[in-house]
């Protein structure tokens, strides 16, 4: 309960911040509306969430890479795939569960920013599969009445997940062809079929083993395509700051005389 | 520059908020045992005298002197292929002592590294002695979490 509660104020946050992020980008444009070619782009993603959290130790982690095409700046068919890694040993038991499988996702994400801005405020969905192996063991599983002790050792026990992610995210342009964007994800499983001996603690790809879960990845992507170089987009960083140094140098430099009419016309009859 | 601070923020935040909560939920009721009920003319009776229940091969109290059972729960080893239990009832002027085999295959049960491992059983086959014991049937072999009657001990017929 606690947890739910903790990562429910964190999505409020995250959606606090989002929403003005966006919505302040499409105020402050005011151009005429462009047209994005059908194919706008192809990216290459990595969730560097997932990868944090292997180097920072975490229980577990999910490493992915991410591939999807731009259909008018609007349709983001994607595809994800990654390995879900575990160790978790019991707080106050000896007991250890472990897996390292991969899973992938399908799904697709639709751009609610009308705007060609850079910016990109994503609503979608996925479908995930993983089928993975698990093991358990606990060195020294006791019978409480009889007293006899024997190590537990369960290992490749095979486990199957299909579940359903509802994704709202936002994304930006860093500079050039790089952007980063963030997501979180409320996941519904839909079918699941693990080993009677017992229930696997982590799913890849899923997270935490329940009937539904809250996640997210933090997304560095390359994006290559008409739409992703255009020059109308702004970058947070790079582009628009030169472009505002180049202003202020114009607005520096002193303004070039203007040539009086018949100052003008004596300087041509001296030519002649 | 301000949307730059935010989008940083908002990154932090959603980082922290997948990294940071986790939760123990173990099974509250986790006892595994199986169930007993006694029968006598096809109805669950009381057992008016003293009851007490032994492990044949370690001497394991199970039962202490228990008076006006009528349903017990009764550990199995987790280890051990056939149980054997003595049930040693005192009267007043008599002792009488049944021993039951109960036949078994285990199978262990974890739900999560943070709650004990448990040990399911199935029950194959079970026999007695009958000496005040009729005889036993399965109703139900699983032995798990459920506290549902898994043996009916019949003792036999009242002379009434």
């Amino acid at each position: 309960m606690k947890m739910r509660t903790c990562r429910f104020i964190s999505i409020l946050l995250l959606i606090s911040l989002l929403c003005p992020a966006v919505w302040g980008q499409s105020r402050k444009d005011n151009k005429p509306k462009e047209k994005a070619p059908l194919l706008s782009g192809v990216g290459v993603g990595i969730d560097i969430c997932g990868l944090a959290m292997k180097a920072v130790g975490a229980r577990f982690a999910n490493m992915e890479i991410s591939g999807r095409v731009g259909l008018k700046e609007k349709f983001f068919p994607i595809f994800e795939i990654g390995i879900g890694d575990c160790t978790r040993y019991g707080g106050e038991t000896t007991n250890v569960f472990s897996t390292r499988a991969p899973y992938w996702r399908i799904g697709m994400d639709y751009n609610v920013n009308k705007k060609l801005n850079g910016n990109r405020f994503l609503v979608g969905i996925r479908y995930g599969f993983s089928s993975y192996k698990y093991d358990f063991t606990c060195p020294d599983l006791t019978d409480p009445v009889y007293g006899t002790v024997r190590p537990l050792e369960l290992e490749g026990l095979k486990g199957n997940n299909q579940w359903l992610e509802f994704c709202i995210g936002f994304e930006t342009r860093l500079w050039s062809i790089v952007r980063l964007g963030y997501n979180i994800r409320y996941k519904m499983q839909t079918l699941q079929s693990y080993s009677e001996l017992g229930t696997p603690y982590y799913v890849p790809g899923f997270g935490r083993n329940d009937d539904s879960a809250f996640g997210g990845t933090v997304n560095l992507t390359f994006d290559i395509g008409k739409t992703a170089r255009n020059s109308n987009q702004k970058s947070l960083f790079g582009r628009h700051k030169k472009k505002e140094k180049d202003d202020i140098k114009d607005k520096n430099q002193a303004p070039t005389p203007v040539e009086s009419a018949p100052r003008a016309a004596k300087r041509r009859e001296n030519k002649k | 520059m301000k949307q730059r601070r935010v989008h940083i923020l908002a990154c932090v935040i959603c980082l922290m908020g997948i990294c940071s909560c986790d939760t123990i939920d173990c099974t509250l009721n986790n006892t595994v045992a199986m169930t007993c009920n006694f029968y006598q003319d096809g109805k669950v009776v009381q057992l008016n005298d003293i009851l007490t229940i032994t492990a044949n091969d370690t001497n394991i109290v199970l039962v202490n002197q228990k008076q006006g059972a009528s349903t017990l729960p009764l550990p199995l080893s987790f280890y051990n292929e056939v149980d054997t239990l003595l049930f040693t009832v005192e009267g007043n002027d008599y002792i009488v002592t049944d021993t039951l085999w109960i036949e078994k295959t285990s199978y262990n049960h974890f739900e999560s590294p943070d709650c004990p491992v448990n040990m399911f059983h199935n029950i194959t086959k079970v026999r007695c002695t009958h000496l005040f014991i009729d005889s036993v049937t399965i109703t139900r072999p699983d032995v798990d979490f459920y506290e549902d009657e898994n043996l009916q001990i019949h003792f036999y017929p009242s002379a009434d």
